[in-house]
């Protein structure tokens, strides 16, 4: 004969209590989020640069007279401008988060996103000059 | 340079399975193709700023070398942007569903879904390599 001890008695575990507290977002969670949204956006953005460019037309089909051809459409203009300004920024913000991860002091830190953000203004600021700028006759 | 040590170390030891897979093929995949768009940004911008060298960057593209390297990147674009996707849904969709069985089951379907995408394109490239720079296929 067997009886359950009446010496421990059973406690049902407590649901475990999840807090949610409201709190103003700072500049890290806006990237978090912001890494996120420009994700579906890249989608496709860059698969159709790339299904475009590298598959269907190919390296070998492209030229000055290719790019001057497709920059005489403004519609592709506006296409590689918007992926210029989230694809280069979306890359960049990850090599801060990646370099944020091996860096230990507050000013390395400082010092690679202030270099990471002048990188990423000027090498922009090429791409977006030639884009809108356009193709140059070859000498 | 102790924190990228620990961190490389702690890569190849760590036993996380597909969840530590993924991770790190998220972040080679994102930094090497941020790598490949700094220097795309800076050949395709040569149009304007200095349109006689775009030949010489398109030749060097033309390559067997670097044709093979165009695969890897439209593996990494391709992958990065599913894994993306992944992270984005459950992160802003289903936060709560970030249980280990769940992520694996995920990971595998993620891998899967980029090489169903990545196979043909990598066929279709291959061939134009094999086309433009071995005269196969009748090129």
């Amino acid at each position: 004969m067997t009886t359950a001890p009446s010496s421990t008695p059973v406690v049902s575990p407590a649901p475990a209590r999840v807090r949610e507290v409201e709190r103003r977002p700072n500049m890290e969670n806006i990237a978090w989020r912001w890494m996120r949204y420009s994700a579906l956006l890249l989608i496709p953005l860059a698969w159709g640069h790339v299904l475009l460019q590298d598959v269907l037309v190919g390296v070998h089909q492209i030229d000055l007279d290719y790019v001057a051809m497709r920059w005489a459409s403004l519609g592709w203009r506006v296409y590689d401008t918007l992926l210029l300004a989230f694809a280069f920024a979306h890359g960049m913000n990850g090599l801060r988060q990646v370099l944020d991860e091996y860096l230990r002091t507050p000013t390395a830190r400082r010092l690679m996103s202030w270099g990471l953000l002048v990188v990423w203004l000027v090498i922009s600021a090429i791409g977006a000059i030639a884009i809108i700028g356009g193709v140059r006759a070859a000498a | 340079m102790t924190t990228l040590k620990t961190a490389l170390t702690g890569y190849v030891g760590y036993r996380g399975r597909e969840g530590h897979w993924s991770f790190l093929l998220h972040r080679l995949t994102g930094l090497g193709t941020l790598l490949f768009l700094t220097i795309h940004i800076l050949d395709t911008a040569t149009v304007y700023f200095f349109p006689d060298l775009y030949s010489h960057a398109i030749a060097l593209y033309r390559t067997t070398l670097l044709g093979l390297g165009e695969i890897g990147l439209v593996f990494a674009v391709i992958f990065h942007g599913v894994n993306g996707l992944r992270i984005a849904l459950f992160d802003l969709v289903f936060p709560k569903s970030w249980d280990i069985p769940t992520h694996r089951v995920s990971a595998i379907w993620t891998l899967a879904i980029s090489l169903v995408l990545f196979i043909p394109a990598a066929v279709v490239m291959l061939r134009n390599i094999l086309i433009h720079n071995y005269g196969l296929f009748g090129g």
